[in-house]
């Protein structure tokens, strides 16, 4: 279990502090569905260049494969990236793609990006998810 | 063109040519120019569907960007269905979109457009009277598409009754695909539509 301030992602008002009122009024918002977040309906933003620069480079390929992007198959010794997904592209291929957004087009993985705005959201999504386990746990645990 | 979305498009190409779904008619892929930015696309109406017997032309541009970009795909055939614009033949589907991949291909987005067909969603319209007539009266959307898919996709099941109501419209000059999109939209009662049409 979490406790109460953690549950609902807060931290205690120190001594003499004051509420911030539009802090209140965004969660607020959000809690009605009017979320300051209009990451619904689009692509992730782009991957972030930490993540892209420190890909994993392989050279030796399985017999026969071939990138998704481009459809070529890889010759023996060509340098690829590979994704954490273990998904493996060009690089010529996948960079343009993650500058695009953050996702593997192969199996729509996400990755980490530097948009801190999309990177709360996600937090957000996920801790939503958390909860609904939670309450689900807790409607079961009462009523089984 | 871009070198690569050229390149992509011919490696496509011979995939969709040597598929399964090729052997079986069920999709079908042909260029249009020499320079694989434009391509026409074919496929058979889904079985147990309304659309089932026909044949749906689309067209297919592919951008400059592609892969990276998807394929502006429409409908040049004209379909009765809620995510499909009966008027333009404009696709609402999300991986069109924003769900767009660079891994999918041609045909994939051909056979995604076939599962468009054999389930509609109705919830995010691309045409707002199809999807109206879907969510209220079922049976009447399906015996509306099944009569456009007779019509324009040359579909097996052909109507009687739809029939003598364009001819009676025709018969009042009215351009027989006019009078269908009225009959159409107003449940097939005769009086609306040419209430509609005539004011």
């Amino acid at each position: 279990m979490t406790d109460y301030f953690e549950e609902f992602n807060i931290t205690p008002l120190a001594q003499g502090e004051t509420p911030n009122h539009m802090l209140h009024l965004a969660r607020l918002l959000r809690d009605f569905g009017m979320s300051p977040y209009e990451f619904n309906d689009e692509l992730p933003p782009p991957a972030s260049k930490a993540f892209v620069d420190n890909l994993e480079e392989i050279t030796s390929h399985e017999p026969e494969s071939s990138c998704p992007i481009c459809l070529k198959q890889f010759s023996a010794g060509e340098i690829a990236k590979k994704l954490d997904c273990k998904h493996i592209f060009h690089s010529t291929c996948i960079l343009p793609w993650l500058e695009k957004t953050s996702t593997c087009p192969l199996c729509r993985h996400e990755f980490k990006t530097d948009n801190a705005d999309y990177e709360a959201y996600k937090t957000h999504k996920k801790r939503e998810k958390e909860r609904e386990g939670e309450i689900e746990n807790l409607h079961n645990s009462m009523f089984s | 063109m871009a070198n690569i979305a050229a390149q992509r498009i011919k490696r496509e190409f011979k995939e969709v040519i040597k598929s399964e779904e090729v052997a079986k008619c069920a999709i079908k892929l042909e260029l249009i120019d020499d320079n694989y930015s434009e391509l026409k696309g074919e496929i058979a109406g889904p079985p147990d569907t309304p659309y089932e017997g026909g044949n749906f032309v689309l067209e297919i541009k592919v951008p400059e960007t592609y892969p990276f970009n998807p394929p502006k795909v429409k409908f040049l055939t004209k379909i009765w269905h809620p995510n499909i614009s009966s008027v333009t033949g404009a696709i609402c589907l999300d991986i069109l979109k924003d769900q767009w991949a660079a891994a999918m291909t041609l045909r994939t987005v051909l056979l995604s457009l076939q599962a468009l067909m054999a389930a509609a969603e109705p919830d995010d319209p691309q045409d707002a009277v199809v999807a109206k007539q879907y969510k209220e009266n079922p049976e009447m959307f399906n015996s509306t598409a099944r009569h456009w898919t007779n019509v324009y996709a040359g579909g097996p099941n052909k109507n009687p009754d739809f029939d003598q109501k364009i001819q009676r419209l025709t018969d009042m000059g009215v351009m027989s695909h006019d009078a269908r999109v009225a009959l159409s939209t107003y449940n097939w009662e005769l009086e609306r539509a040419t209430e509609a049409i005539f004011t």
